[in-house]
């Protein structure tokens, strides 16, 4: 390894990690970039979530670094698995990984699995593939995974297809497949989007439960500022192809560092009533071939000034191993404070929520 | 299953009694009508009025329709008034050489038509996609009579490799003449028929590559070549099999035609004979002969879709 | 880096027609010209002359002579009159037929739609080549025959186009609307519906036009067509045949017309109908009903 990887010198290398990493989409005779150089790191055992609004580029991002998208996609940078660059991997190499070191799972689970094709056969093509597991083996560490994933009945439903099953199952079955080749890493790209609330909690319940006994690292790609809330160590906020915000989860929720991460706050429903301040963030992402200069969410932030037109942002530390990439940073963050300061005593929009867990449950329970 | 089945035979019955009073309503277009297609036009009265009690002309219509229907549903057709051999007894001697004929250009179909699509869904908006697609074209564009001229002045008259008119010899009596014989039209008729199989097979495996399963097959590590072997062409093969109706269609077609062309002994040819000799009982025979198979493939094709689908219940 | 340099934007023009659609274009102009002023020009098609037959081609029989000395190329000029007068009249036959069977069977459902698809059925249970035969076998062999034959082969196009089409315009509010004035049935269907349905039908015209050719050719290759002594292609490519080894030209020349002017048609049609919908690849409707030889 050539460079030694931010925050963790001296130490083994950290699990994966994408090093100014882009992606731009082949169009006609140019190209149009959607991700604009990416730092990430995810270390051993950590959940690490990804949060944005859609087209931000928080899935491009991984499905482009698995060389998922095809040929249209075109990367730059360096993907680190274990401090080896993923890039120079052979296709066989890379299928050793999908699958085998990083298991995926999608957001419309049913679409997702093969429809002529039972269930069983599906699972037990990973665990050939990854585990050279076959025949009757084969079968057995398929029913076990169907139980670990919490499906009754294993056994009728490995004979089963996937138009037979509800999507909260067949999004067991998913991970089922993703955990059949042992994977260090779980990439769950809006894993519960497509589902009903109830299932959803029951999916996240799930994946926590996973990740405790196999000390099994996660991304977890979201829209749903509540859903990362409830599994993850680390936050990176992703806005127009960039992070613009990354912090420890409880940091970042109790301070955010960024006008687009307190306006996401913000624009999370409350079921209380009243008592928070909506103030939702107008405006849409702007679209790729139409980027504004400067700061991409200038157009769209309240606090925008002049000169957040010249020049991008870079990212900065705003605190204890967060960084916020606002041209502002500085000038902001005192006025926050002053302001949390006068609404202390009071109630305080930000600082109120911050008791996630309990949040998300009365949410679950309302749904 | 047996209720599905037996649910599409029923309504199969509509369609086959229609088309089947169509077939036998043709012999009143004979001149002199079926009376004059049995004792010629130079009868005299008494001749006449014989044939017309010995056919059942003097009782009422659908009784004359029912009579024929029984007698065709068991393969009676009468005899041709030509040769006055049983019709169902040339047909007999026909269908052979044009299942023979299938077989040939059926492989022939599949072994260019399968790589086609393939390679062409494989390499979708490259140089040589589009090279294929202006084969395709081509294929299915290019009028089979006039491939098959080609296709005999080449290898018959040029090169001198091939016969220019093909002959029956059964495959299991000696294969290298029947194969001889059998080269030239079933390149003709599977080089046509490769053409709608290449176009919709490709289609069929472009949209299935876009679908999310086939970006989980790529995240669970398959190797892309088992990705376009198992997932895509398993599920592609699904809506492709209900275009097969349309194939047969094109293919019998097509069969006559080539039939033709290479003055190959086959059901197409022994109809066309009996149209330009104008005899009905045989063109009869012909028509229902064929229908009855273009109905029972399509059948066929049907009830295999269904139990290939897990999605379909035919309960 | 500014963000110039990561939005490398494209612009957008108006895409020229390919030039395969031009080339057919021009290829059908010269052969409507011959086809339409046949008369007008230096040529017979009949004419024998024994001393000058099977002649390959020369200048003075730019494609040769055939088995009786008549020239070919005026043979393949007059065909093309024989060809496209068929053709059009077939699917004019097939629209008149079609059309109205899929607006009814479209717009009314029910029992009207379950007859009149049967009906549909009952053609479609023939390949079409087979069809058009058992017409002639019928009719009689003569042009007028042919005519009717193609015609009403391509009845199940028409009506099938038609009838998807109305089931599609029946939701929209300005049919609604018309039915709210008290319009009557036939009315809303003839003018109102069917103007609206009119380019998805004019692309099937152009692709019928291309299968009619073919039926027609076929048809006389077979020797069920157009009777001899009318110049068709079909005819010549069956008289042709006879004498490959002498006259390789005889059936080629005009073979290769006849698909040149089918080709032509096919690539107008894929053009039209990628014009009419630009996500369809361009595969027409009617290369679904393309049944024949």
């Amino acid at each position: 390894m050539l460079h030694p990887v931010p925050g963790s010198t001296g130490a083994a290398p950290p699990l994966l990690s994408l090093e100014d990493f882009t992606v731009a989409f082949a169009q006609g005779a140019g190209r149009t970039r959607v991700v604009h150089g990416i730092d990430l790191t995810l270390q051993r055992g950590e959940a690490l979530g990804i949060v944005g609004e859609s087209g931000c580029g928080k899935s491009v991002t991984w499905l482009a670094a698995l060389r998922l998208l095809g040929k249209r996609a075109v990367t730059t940078g360096r993907v680190l698995l274990n401090g080896r660059d993923l890039s120079g991997f052979s296709e066989r190499e890379l299928a050793d990984v999908r699958g085998g070191r990083i298991g995926l799972i999608f957001q419309d689970p049913t679409s997702c699995l093969n429809p002529i094709l039972r269930i069983g056969t599906q699972i037990g093509e990973a665990l050939r593939l990854h585990r050279g597991l076959t025949g009757k083996a084969a079968e057995r560490e398929a029913l076990r995974l169907l139980d670990r994933v919490g499906i009754a009945d294993a056994p009728r439903r490995l004979r089963q297809h996937a138009h037979e099953l509800s999507g909260g199952m067949n999004q067991r079955v998913m991970i089922a497949i993703a955990l059949a080749g042992e994977p260090d890493v779980l990439v769950a790209d809006e894993p519960t989007t497509a589902l009903d609330a109830t299932i959803q909690a029951q999916i996240l319940d799930l994946i926590r439960d996973i990740r405790r006994d196999t000390g099994m690292g996660l991304v977890l790609i979201s829209h749903d500022l509540g859903v990362i809330a409830d599994l993850c160590d680390r936050v990176a906020v992703m806005y127009a192809g960039r992070v613009v915000e990354t912090a420890a989860t409880q940091d970042l929720l109790g301070s955010p560092r960024h006008p687009y991460t307190r306006g996401l706050l913000a624009a999370l429903p409350s079921l209380e009533g009243p008592r928070v301040r909506l103030t939702p963030v107008g405006g849409t992402v702007p679209s790729p071939d139409a980027m504004p200069p400067g700061c991409a969410f200038a157009p769209r932030c309240a606090y925008a000034e002049a000169h957040c037109g010249n020049g991008i942002p870079v990212l900065q530390p705003a605190g204890t191993g967060h960084l916020s990439a606002c041209r502002r940073l500085d000038a902001l963050m005192g006025e926050w404070q002053r302001q949390a300061a006068r609404e202390a005593g009071r109630h305080d929009p930000v600082v109120q929520d911050l008791d996630w867990p309990n949040r998300d449950r009365q949410r679950e329970l309302s749904a | 299953m047996t209720g599905f089945i037996l649910r599409r035979l029923a309504q199969l019955i509509p369609v086959l009694l229609i088309a089947s009073f169509a077939i036998w309503a043709m012999i009143f277009a004979v001149p002199g009508g079926p009376v004059g297609m049995m004792v010629g036009e130079n009868a005299t009265p008494e001749e006449i009025a014989a044939a017309t009690r010995k056919l059942g002309l003097d009782r009422p219509i659908p009784v004359q329709y029912f009579n024929w229907l029984t007698h065709a549903v068991t393969g009676d057709f009468g005899q041709s008034l030509h040769s006055r051999d049983p019709v169902t007894k040339l047909i007999g001697e026909r269908l052979p050489a044009t299942l023979q004929l299938a077989l040939v250009s059926i492989l022939v179909a599949l072994v260019i038509g399968i790589p086609v699509a393939i390679t062409g869904a494989v390499k979708e908006g490259s140089w040589v996609d589009r090279l294929l697609n202006g084969w395709n074209a081509l294929a299915l564009g290019v009028p089979t009579f006039w491939l098959g001229i080609l296709l005999i002045l080449l290898f018959s008259v040029e090169l001198r490799w091939l016969p220019s008119a093909s002959r029956y010899v059964p495959l299991w009596e000696d294969p290298n003449q029947a194969l001889r014989s059998l080269i030239l039209p079933g390149l003709t008729l599977g080089l046509y028929v490769s053409g709608i199989l290449a176009r919709f097979l490709k289609a069929s495996l472009v949209s299935e590559a876009r679908a999310d399963y086939v970006r989980t097959a790529r995240a669970k590590g398959v190797s892309e070549r088992q990705i376009v072997g198992h997932h895509i062409m398993q599920n592609a093969l699904l809506p492709f099999i209900t275009i097969v109706g349309l194939m047969v269609a094109n293919f019998i077609g097509g069969a006559v035609v080539t039939e033709a062309v290479f003055t190959y002994p086959g059901l197409g040819r022994l109809l066309i004979q009996a149209i330009s000799t104008r005899d009905y009982p045989l063109i009869q025979g012909c028509i229902v002969v064929i229908l009855v198979i273009y109905m029972a493939i399509s059948l066929i094709v049907d009830i295999l879709y269904a139990v290939i689908d897990p999605r379909i219940e035919y309960r | 880096m500014t963000v110039q340099e990561g939005v490398l934007t494209k612009r957008r023009r108006r895409p020229l027609p390919p030039l395969g659609f031009i080339i057919s274009l021009g290829f059908l102009t010269v052969v409507i010209f011959g086809a339409v002023f046949a008369n007008v020009l230096p040529i017979d098609p009949l004419a024998q002359n024994i001393v000058d037959s099977l002649k390959p081609p020369s200048g003075s029989h730019w494609f040769g002579t055939d088995e009786l000395g008549r020239d070919i190329m005026a043979r393949v000029i007059f065909g093309a009159r024989t060809s496209l007068v068929t053709a059009a009249g077939a699917v004019i036959i097939a629209a008149l037929i079609g059309v109205p069977i899929g607006l009814v069977a479209g717009y009314f459902g029910g029992w009207r739609d379950t007859v009149l698809m049967r009906f549909i059925d009952v053609l479609l249970a023939l390949p079409n080549i087979l069809l058009a035969m058992a017409l002639i076998a019928v009719l009689g062999r003569s042009q007028t025959a042919a005519l009717i034959a193609v015609g009403v082969a391509g009845v199940p196009s028409f009506a099938r186009i038609a009838r998807a089409q109305v089931l599609t315009l029946r939701q929209l509010d300005f049919v609604s609307a018309v039915r709210g004035f008290g319009c009557s049935s036939s009315y809303i269907m003839f003018r109102t519906i069917l103007p609206n349905i009119l380019s998805p039908l004019m692309v099937q015209v152009i692709v019928l036009s291309s299968v009619a050719i073919l039926l027609e050719a076929a048809l006389a290759f077979l020797g069920v067509g157009v009777p001899p002594p009318t110049p068709s292609w079909g005819e010549m490519l069956r008289t042709g045949k006879s004498y490959l080894y002498e006259a390789p030209y005889y059936a080629v020349l005009p073979g290769l017309v006849l698909t040149l002017t089918i080709l032509s048609f096919d690539t107008i049609g894929k053009q039209m109908s990628r014009a009419l919908d630009p996500r369809s690849g361009g595969g027409t409707p009617g290369e679904l009903e393309r049944a024949g030889p």
